[in-house]
């Protein structure tokens, strides 16, 4: 089983194929779950207390807004240990954890940078498509250490 | 004033289940859910329902919920667990941005489930278009043709 | 207690940054409630369509959505909070023309911020208490005339100005370097009575404004306390006598500035700065301690010279004063080296705030450095338009304050 992050990281569609051909999906729940589950100072609504954009301060400099940093301090550990990797290129209207494009580009050049498996494709928009969608995935998924032949 | 932060299910692990489904109904497949339960948590939902417990029970009862419909039915982590007042619609005004990030997916799920199914019953797949691919522009000479056949 | 006044919230970045809860308490604070306009997916990429600002963050979108849904009428709120991050020019652009297109198409007062992680409940309380004013004393606003025999007090970070005013005139004025805050209020409200040949026991009804306005008003047992923003928006209309219409205030302080958009006496969007100090009376007080001349000096100094003159090339107060030490070192006139700190203030508070707001004619200028006639004609230059300084601007806030006390006169 190996972790796959997924871009749009609030991905219902990316979090349930990775995780039904058999691997584990990486993605900003995960992140907001470990804040939530753990005790400090109150800082609602998703615990992240403005200790959070300084940690980001390891990928994005000072003068990159909080709210990117913020967001970094989610994305940057889940990123280190992704093995690898599906991107959805064309999710324009991912909001919250995903709403800010600065944070977006950051995370896919992150994600380039690195040397993991990456597939990079666009949402479905009829039915042909769809086939390819799920049938690039699982064979992107099956290639991976541990995963299921396809 | 900096409060202290006391947190409530600790060690446990939240779901979402969604069901897009001709055959099941978000309130059948919460019927059926519980039946097979196990002391994991179910929440009913508008569009199916969240699972709240240890990992390795969640995990034994999304599999289990899976075979109802396997390709109507989706999953997907959660950061909150449920009926959390900071998420809650009741207590912001409004949706939470992720809510209507569901909504956009949700449009999309019927290609998906198209895709689950034709690939089991072993369809073959037509190429795909790679998602970065640039369209190649019109050729500087065949500009020229046009605007020569146009004058 | 009414009922909480309702604020919506259109955001990018607060939960990111760690300050959303910074902007719950600031609201709680003065009795207000947050809430994010409820929408649809489809009404987001409607409205983005609509407005035609096409930006790629999904979450200004929404801010974009959620604003037009409350100008329409389909969501109810008494005000509106935009806060997006410091730094972000995207978000800039969103805030910025949602901030213009609100009050332009509804009744909704707009108070804007862009944050950092550093952003406190403390900073944004003035804003939310003015926001909150606005939509829960609309008709306690409305007042255009003093009635009785009312006073207001002013505890700034600087001065104390205290008013005495009876039926619609002002009677008496006392004014006091802020030390300890009681002991200067005390002061000045004695010198006001005294001009005005009246005691305490005369006075139906005080009101208080200014940093310390909360203790102030309690040792006075003082009917109404209320932040500057609002209370010297009424002041600078009441006392320019343009109590209809649009117009700008403009309040360059010790410690901060305002730049207000008023409408009908009532704040439109407003903004308040007060990072550096290189842009405050504070940096033309050093100017005139250098220059060897009293403050009230130093207006009338500053006409006399050009301000061009004088190379600087900091808006820092420390580094803004070196400039002006060295140009006179170098030869520089004094009334040279005057004008360009009155320009440099004017211009500072004209590229970090007037940018905020819509300037709209006439534009009052209120507050202590409304008499340095220098900082007046730098700041007229820069608009080009001309400034308006009304009589007793300096007392502004008293003023106000006293105007909106007549409100609470018993059988008012």
């Amino acid at each position: 089983m190996a972790k796959v992050f997924i871009y749009p990281a609030t991905s219902l569609i990316l979090s349930d194929l990775v995780a039904r051909f058999g691997h584990k999906p990486l993605g900003a729940a995960l992140g907001i779950r470990e804040r939530i589950q753990t005790a400090g100072i109150d800082s609602p609504p998703l615990q992240i207390t403005p200790e959070e954009p300084k940690r980001g301060l390891k990928y994005a400099a000072v003068e990159v807004p909080s709210g990117v940093r913020g967001r970094m301090a989610i994305y940057g550990p889940l990123i280190e240990e992704a093995e690898a990797a599906v991107i959805v290129t064309d999710a324009d209207l991912a909001f919250g954890c995903m709403g800010c494009a600065r944070t977006d580009e950051l995370i896919l050049f992150s994600l380039r940078q690195s040397d993991i498996p990456i597939l990079e494709l666009n949402y479905p928009a009829n039915e042909e498509e769809g086939v390819q969608f799920v049938a690039a995935i699982k064979k992107f998924l099956a290639g991976l250490p541990n995963g299921d032949e396809a | 004033m900096k409060a202290e932060y006391a947190p409530d299910y600790i060690g446990t692990v939240t779901k979402y289940v969604f069901v897009e489904s001709p055959h099941m109904t978000p309130g059948e497949l919460v019927l059926r859910a519980y039946e097979i339960s196990e002391g994991v948590l179910i929440k009913e939902t508008c569009f199916g329902l969240q699972v709240t417990g240890t990992s390795e029970a969640v995990d034994r009862l999304i599999s289990e919920i899976r075979t109802f419909d396997p390709n109507h039915i989706f999953v997907k982590d959660r950061g909150f667990p449920p009926g959390d007042p900071r998420r809650c619609r009741a207590n912001l005004g409004g949706a939470r941005p992720g809510y209507l990030g569901h909504e956009r997916e949700f449009r999309l799920l019927h290609y998906i489930t198209h895709g689950l199914e034709a690939l089991e019953r072993g369809k073959g797949v037509p190429e795909m278009v790679p998602a970065r691919e640039k369209k190649p522009r019109l050729d500087i000479q065949r500009l020229q043709e046009l605007i020569d056949e146009e004058s | 207690m009414s009922r909480k006044v309702r604020i919506a919230q259109l955001s990018c970045g607060p939960e990111y940054s760690g300050v959303q809860k910074e902007i719950y308490d600031a609201a709680g604070a003065v009795g207000a409630e947050i809430f994010f306009p409820d929408i649809a997916l489809a009404d987001v990429e409607r409205a983005v369509e609509e407005f035609g600002l096409d930006v790629r963050s999904a979450d200004l979108k929404l801010m974009i959505a959620r604003g037009l849904a409350l100008v329409d009428g389909k969501i109810d709120a008494d005000g509106v909070f935009i806060g997006t991050c410091f730094r972000c020019a995207e978000a800039a652009i969103v805030r910025n023309e949602l901030r213009r297109y609100i009050p332009e198409h509804s009744r909704l007062p707009v108070v804007s911020y862009s944050f950092t992680e550093r952003t406190t409940a403390g900073t944004l309380l003035t804003r939310m208490e003015a926001l909150t004013t606005i939509a829960r004393r609309r008709a306690l606003l409305a007042r255009e005339e003093q009635t009785g025999i009312t006073m207001g007090v002013d505890s700034g970070s600087s001065t104390t100005k205290a008013v005495v005013m009876r039926d619609d005139e002002i009677v008496g004025t006392g004014w006091h370097p802020t030390t300890e805050v009681l002991k200067s209020s005390d002061s000045a409200v004695a010198d006001a009575l005294d001009m005005a040949g009246l005691t305490r026991e005369d006075i139906q009804a005080i009101g208080t404004t200014g940093y310390g306005r909360f203790l102030v008003g309690k040792h006075l047992g003082a009917d109404l306390i209320q932040e500057e923003l609002t209370v010297n928006s009424k002041g600078a209309v009441y006392l320019a006598d343009h109590q209809r219409g649009a117009s700008t205030v403009i309040d360059i302080g010790g410690m901060d500035n305002k730049a207000i958009s008023v409408i009908d006496g009532i704040p439109g969007t407003f903004t308040m700065g007060g990072i550096c100090a290189g842009a405050s009376g504070r940096f033309l007080e050093m100017t005139a301690k250098r220059l060897g001349v009293d403050i009230t000096e130093l207006g009338p100094l500053a006409m006399k010279g050009v301000g061009e003159n004088v190379p600087m090339n900091s808006y820092c107060i420390v580094f803004g004063t070196q400039s002006l030490v060295n140009a006179l070192a170098a030869g520089s006139s004094r009334e040279d080296v005057a004008a360009a700190a009155c320009h440099s203030v004017a211009e500072q508070v004209f590229e970090q705030q007037l940018q905020e707001i819509d300037i709209k004619e006439p534009v009052i200028m209120v507050g202590g450095t409304s008499l340095i006639e220098g900082l007046v004609y730098a700041m007229g230059q820069l608009l080009q338009t001309e400034v308006i300084v009304p009589p007793h601007s300096q007392y502004i806030g008293a003023v106000g304050s006293a105007l909106l006390a007549s409100g609470f006169i018993k059988g008012e």
